[in-house]
């Protein structure tokens, strides 16, 4: 989904003024009061008619207050400091002067996705117009008060200017008269060597909350009354309830309620347990017992799964080399991985007066209210949406289905609150897995190391992101390249996980890239740049090779590429284009003789167009590096009859602070172009680089995923 | 049911709940300290670290009828404004991404500012890898480590934010 999204898209200017004048004239703040939503959903579009609200994002009081709304959810990318920052860098008033409002789901924001590294490329330029339109507005206030030309105003700070007379007025003393005045067409932007703002380092603007432990996440949501619930699905994916000792149940200490749910519309039959806490609800749950109907899943496994997809791979096979060719062939496979927010999925939702309210983690609030307006017969207006903090996304939090099973509790105990909190062993239990994944490689080189044939026999599961076709690199660089690609039959759920497909899919290629390089006798980055250098201009996707080319010849350069090291040392590098980001990661490893892996150091360069916030992005793509290194040194969720087999962290291994490489450099490229994604490229090229520097200390290639299950010993 | 008196954060509470109610839902459920978290319930994470007697505790592995007389410190309590050493790094040099595992890093970290003032790496490698960051933010954390030793020691004055 992320590169069919064209980020330079225009937006029909008259369409976003229209929404925001909608905004402002208050027929939405009616709409949803006259349903009993919330005081803090008023506050956010509501006001009093003397403040200027030009859009639906900016607010200023008579009084000088000025709010900005963070229209897309935070789940540690930023989102909720850099898109405000946009705003406020056109607006020209300094971060610090603003209260940033969180955005309940409201059609007035546009697209509140937060998906795909989307949120920051398709709201910079709606988001620029709102600041800029606000300001021109705020400047005909000032010129017409003065009796002096709109032209020979200016603002600083949050006041509007007029040099030749010396004088003054802040935006709060301007905001009734702009409230009267009609929003202009056409305002300019800034130019970006103009930014103050933006480019800067700016801390988020919750981390006094975050350090002092307030109230911020979904799972920290309390409503007076509220009671506490878990929902028990089938360990085998598709299974169904068939009976369950609901009155023992019933009888443990604090249990209000249990219920079996089933037959409504997108929700999994499961059996909920309402008690009047947490741990009395999950206390309950360990003496719940189910029959379940587990139905045809019961039989998949990982283990079956693999020789299927030998099969599927040997379907496809490819076309003779070329006569004199070198013939290099590798087969690499990547695991089932999951999520696993630090936050396990949870909703707190209250059915009320023919309004469901909810209150939820959510990366695509809309998805969770469609949900329940299909599988409860609700209409869209009756359904209330209030994004809160998540404690981590990775694209975890668009499916939503832990909203419907929220409201479906909160239906049946109309009048009370309901939170809905996910067990971890529910959370490994009920993901969107990343699928898993192989590729079978053969290659030609002919007599001079150059790559005349490449086939890719690609298998993974039927359904979810992740396919690969030829039109991304190295394929579009070899003439004749082909991907074939086979799926495995549906049953386990896959979803987007951080970086869909380019996730598992960069690994495998780029590694390979490296094998071929080898089997050629050539350096790596010289086989490479070759490679870059034979993709044409107009490549696929979008791809820029001029770029591409410019990053890693950068990286390699700080990271001292081409210096020879002794056995047990080692350096590898890999490129990925993700998210129309460019990026270049030099991995430098040890090994010792038994084997035992560190990563030493992370050299990255990175295009990612213009950046917002340097301090959030650099984070982004440090913790994007090492989330990739995490998946790819210990993470493997298996599939063992139709079920997951692991359960929590105890059998689910992540990177941990001692397993952290110590240095994580990164560079970004100066850009005037339109920011690109962020929170995702940083991921793909991570795991190759350091697989690559692997095989560079020690021979051995790791062609299986995670790395902790191969021996890296040499001697 | 059974009654408990427990002192948190130097403030007594009476809580009636199950004995085996783990300390982590008290705090959250029955008295509203939501800051500490929960994250996987069997204490391989981290998120649920509070300070008993100032030891570094798994909450969610402390029954309430463990508790006791012991004195517990949570984040809400690490300092009264919010303004430990640890706490002004983390803002200063914005250490948090989601920020969810980030109350149990800071327990921890300042039990081990405690012991060790001026930790280096390996102190830190040791200390920390109890507790899972998702996010990854290890680079961070590791400095926030250590740029509180320097605020801690008064070897440096503090930044509005890194610029």
């Amino acid at each position: 989904m992320k590169r069919h999204l064209d980020s330079s898209a225009p937006v029909d200017r008259r369409a976003f003024i229209k929404v925001s004048a909608l905004a402002g004239g208050g027929l939405l703040v009616g709409t949803y009061l006259r349903f009993g939503a919330t005081a803090a959903l008023a506050e956010t579009v509501g006001g009093e008619a003397a403040d200027f609200t030009p859009n639906a994002f900016i607010r200023i009081t008579s009084s000088g207050a000025i709010s900005i709304v963070a229209p897309n959810s935070e789940m540690g990318q930023g989102i909720k400091t850099s898109l405000p920052m946009i705003v406020a860098e056109e607006l020209d008033v300094p971060l610090p002067q603003v209260t940033i409002v969180q955005g309940d789901l409201n059609p007035v924001y546009g697209r509140q996705m937060s998906v795909g590294s989307m949120s920051t490329p398709t709201n910079f330029a709606p988001l620029r117009r709102a600041g800029a339109t606000a300001r021109a507005m705020l400047i005909d206030a000032a010129a017409q008060t003065w009796g002096v030309p709109s032209g020979e105003c200016a603002t600083d700070a949050g006041a509007v200017i007029h040099a030749a007379s010396k004088r003054r007025a802040t935006y709060g003393e301007l905001a009734t008269k702009a409230a009267a005045l009609t929003p202009p067409a056409n305002v300019p932007l800034k130019a970006s060597k103009d930014f103050k703002l933006l480019g800067t380092r700016v801390p988020g603007v919750d981390n006094q909350k975050v350090v002092t432990g307030a109230p911020l996440f979904g799972i920290d949501v309390k409503l007076p009354g509220m009671l506490y619930a878990i929902y028990a699905k089938c360990p085998v994916f598709g299974g169904t309830v068939v009976s369950a000792n609901l009155d023992e149940v019933k009888k443990r200490p604090g249990v209000r309620d249990a219920f079996v749910l089933d037959g409504i519309k997108g929700l999994t039959p499961g059996v909920a347990i309402v008690a009047d806490s947490t741990w009395n609800a999950f206390s309950a749950g360990d003496f719940l017992k189910v029959t379940w109907n587990e139905g045809p899943v019961a039989t998949q496994s990982s283990a079956e799964m693999a020789r299927q997809a030998e099969q599927l791979a040997k379907a496809t096979p490819p076309a003779p080399a070329p006569a004199g060719a070198k013939v290099v062939e590798a087969a690499y496979h990547y695991p089932f991985l999951a999520h696993a927010t630090l936050e396990p999925q949870n909703c707190t939702a209250l059915f009320k007066n023919g309004v469901m309210e909810m209150w939820t983690p959510t990366q695509i609030p809309a998805s969770g209210q469609g949900l329940v307006v299909g599988g409860l017969g609700l209409e869209p207006d009756r359904v209330v949406v209030h994004i809160t903090r998540l404690g981590g996304g990775f694209g975890r939090r668009g499916s939503n289905e832990y909203s419907l099973e929220a409201a479906a509790i909160a239906k049946k105990l109309e009048g009370t609150p309901v939170k809905l909190m996910w067990r971890r062993e529910d959370d490994f239990a009920h993901d969107n897995y990343r699928s898993n994944g192989w590729h079978y490689f053969t290659a030609g080189l002919d007599g001079a190391g150059k790559v005349v044939a490449l086939h890719d026999a690609f298998v993974k599961m039927q359904g979810g992101p992740g396919d690969m076709n030829a039109s991304g690199f190295p394929f579009i660089a070899i003439p004749g390249s082909e991907v074939k690609s086979s799926k495995l039959p549906p049953g386990i759920p896959t979803g987007y996980w951080r970086a869909p497909g380019d996730n598992g899919n960069v690994w495998a290629t780029q590694c390979f890239v490296d094998e071929l390089a080898h089997a050629a006798g050539r350096d790596p980055l010289a086989f490479t740049l070759d490679l870059l250098a034979a993709v044409p201009a107009t490549g696929g996707r979008g791809f820029d090779p001029a770029k591409m080319t410019a990053v890693l010849k950068r990286a390699t350069e700080k990271a001292g590429w081409g210096k020879s090291r002794p056995r047990g040392e080692g350096q590898g590098f890999a490129i990925t284009h993700t998210n129309n980001a460019y990026v270049a990661i030099v991995a430098d490893v040890t090994v010792s003789r038994d084997g035992e892996l560190a990563i030493k150091k992370l050299t990255s360069v990175v295009d990612a167009g213009t950046i917002i916030n340097l301090s959030a992005a650099e984070n982004q793509i440090q913790g994007a590096m090492q989330d990739g290194i995490s998946a790819a040194w210990f993470q493997k969720l298996t599939i063992e009859k139709g079920a997951a087999a692991q359960a929590n962290f105890s059998d689910y291994r992540m990177l941990r602070m001692n397993h952290s490489p110590p240095v994580v450099d990164v560079e970004f490229v100066k850009s005037d172009a339109p920011p690109t994604g962020l929170g995702e490229p940083g991921l793909p090229a991570a795991a190759p680089a350091v697989c690559n520097a692997i095989f560079a200390a020690t021979g051995i290639r790791v062609r299986t995923l995670p790395i902790a299950d191969s021996s890296l010993k040499w001697s | 049911m059974s009654k408990y008196t427990l002192t948190v954060n130097g403030q007594s509470h009476s809580v009636d709940v199950t004995p085996d109610t783990p300390l982590l839902w008290v705090l959250r459920d029955s008295l509203g300290l939501v800051g500490t978290k929960y994250g996987c319930g069997i204490g391989e994470c981290g998120a649920c670290t509070v300070h008993l007697n100032g030891t570094p505790t798994r909450a969610c592995q402390t029954p309430i009828s463990d508790v006791g007389h012991s004195a517990v410190t949570t984040v809400e309590g690490l300092d009264p404004a919010g303004k430990h050493p640890l706490q002004q790094a983390w803002c200063e040099l914005d250490v948090p991404q989601c920020g969810y595992c980030q109350a149990g890093q800071l327990m921890t970290a300042s039990a081990l500012l405690k012991r060790t003032p001026h930790p280096n790496d390996a102190d830190i490698d040791r200390a920390m890898a109890g507790n899972l960051c998702r996010c990854n933010s290890y680079v961070r954390i590791r400095a926030g480590i250590k740029r509180a030793a320097e605020l801690a020691a008064g070897s440096a004055t503090l930044q509005g934010g890194r610029s």
